[in-house]
């Protein structure tokens, strides 16, 4: 447990506030993530990266949550102010995390996991396809149908 | 292609995901390059932030009660039926086919997996592929072939109405039949009636599909937020979803898909 913490705790916890934007609902969310990963030890210890595994664990589980809230996207739009980025990469990276967090609510559950990878995980089509069990060319069809809302910022490369 | 290593690389990189040589690559390149050095640098603070606001303790106390939470909803599980096995011919395709039925002693309990009256039948039959049309068992996945595509039948039974939903395993709900509206009146006749057209169900992993009879008409709408529920429930387990809280008697199937 105490590995687990250390590996991947801070990714799982910074992927629950980026899309709860709550801290207490983030941890509770965490918390409910790293359960899953100990009931599904075989599985989770069979994975060539558990980092994945717990990122898409938690990425499912916070838009579920969002999703099954009443009124929930009205409500994810009112704690923004108070939300943390979770960017790294300087101003130009924070913007496209918030404006791909802006525009989450106008698309399916599928192409919002897929466009939280890409675009905030910064993985490659490849690998979000492999993730999500998809083919390259339906992600990227996901991903430039997300683009239009969004403009070049989303552009996917 | 760019010069900078990707922000999922260098997570992995920090998680100690990566084959030595690779790691050693890439720090040598996050120690001279500034972006992904920041990049690398701000992954660490997510760690060090989580240390100083959650510690250990408190992390592995919220894990196990968050444990405790889903076994309590494991034992609210409606435990798995056994089935009699009934075969039948199917005079259209010679083929056998394998109608389930749950055992009298669930039947009182109005609502549960695979729920379904004494007479009534759901059938999700499996063809398309390379290998022979089959029946889908209910008590466990079943595995799909590529190509494959499933169909959906009942034999209602007295119900009224009928609806199927799907869930794949990132949680999207598809409404198979209606697409919208209501659920649709079942055909008249005591036969096995097939729901129009076929589904392949694209992607891997896992996807559950539901099929719901019930005396009054169901919004899809209502059945499509239920599924929602019962999946995040399941902590996005489709395999580990419970009966979805709608009134009728639902079959459910679990496919895994290649």
């Amino acid at each position: 447990m105490r590995e687990l913490y250390a590996k991947y705790g801070g990714s799982v916890l910074g992927r629950c506030r980026y899309l709860l934007k709550d801290a207490t609902r983030a941890e509770d969310a965490m918390h409910d993530v790293f359960a899953r990963a100990l009931t599904h030890g075989e599985d989770f210890r069979a994975e060539a990266s558990p980092l994945t595994w717990l990122m898409k664990i938690a990425t499912n589980h916070c838009l579920n949550q969002l999703r099954s809230e009443r009124a929930g996207w009205r409500q994810w739009f009112q704690r923004d102010a108070e939300a943390r980025s979770e960017g790294h990469g300087g101003q130009g990276e924070m913007e496209t995390r918030d404006l791909v967090r802006r525009l989450l609510s106008r698309v399916d559950l599928e192409t919002q996991a897929a466009v939280i990878h890409y675009h905030v995980d910064g993985m490659t089509l490849e690998e979000v396809a492999a993730v999500l069990g998809r083919s390259v060319p339906t992600i990227r069809k996901r991903l430039e149908r997300f683009a239009e809302l969004g403009g070049e910022e989303l552009r996917v490369r | 292609m760019s010069a900078h290593e990707s922000e999922w690389t260098l997570r992995r990189l920090s998680a100690g995901e990566l084959a030595a040589a690779e790691a050693a690559r890439i720090r040598a390149h996050a120690a001279g390059c500034a972006a992904c050095g920041a990049t690398l640098r701000g992954i660490e603070k997510d760690q060090t932030a989580l240390e100083a606001q959650v510690p250990f303790e408190r992390f592995e106390a919220g894990v196990e009660r968050a444990l405790q939470r889903q076994k309590r909803n494991e034992t609210l599980r409606v435990p798995p039926r056994r089935w009699v096995a009934t075969t039948v011919a199917m005079a259209a395709s010679v083929l056998l086919v394998l109608l389930a039925r749950p055992l009298l002693s669930h039947q009182d309990e109005g609502r549960g997996l695979n729920g379904i009256k004494g007479g009534a039948v759901a059938e999700l039959r499996i063809g398309g592929g390379a290998g022979p049309q089959r029946e889908a068992r209910k008590d466990a996945p079943e595995p799909l072939a590529p190509g494959e595509r499933v169909r959906l039948g009942y034999q209602a039974d007295g119900h009224r109405y009928v609806a199927a939903v799907s869930v794949d395993a990132s949680g999207e709900v598809t409404p198979l039949h209606p697409e919208s509206g209501e659920s649709a009146p079942v055909e008249p006749g005591a036969d096995m009636h097939w729901l129009p057209g076929s589904w392949e169900l694209t992607g891997s992993g896992g996807e559950r599909v539901v099929l719901v009879l019930s005396d009054a008409p169901l919004a899809v709408e209502s059945l499509v937020d239920a599924a929602r529920r019962a999946f995040q429930a399941a902590s996005g387990d489709v395999e580990r979803m419970a009966p979805l809280d709608v009134p009728g008697e639902q079959t459910h199937w679990v496919l895994r898909k290649p």
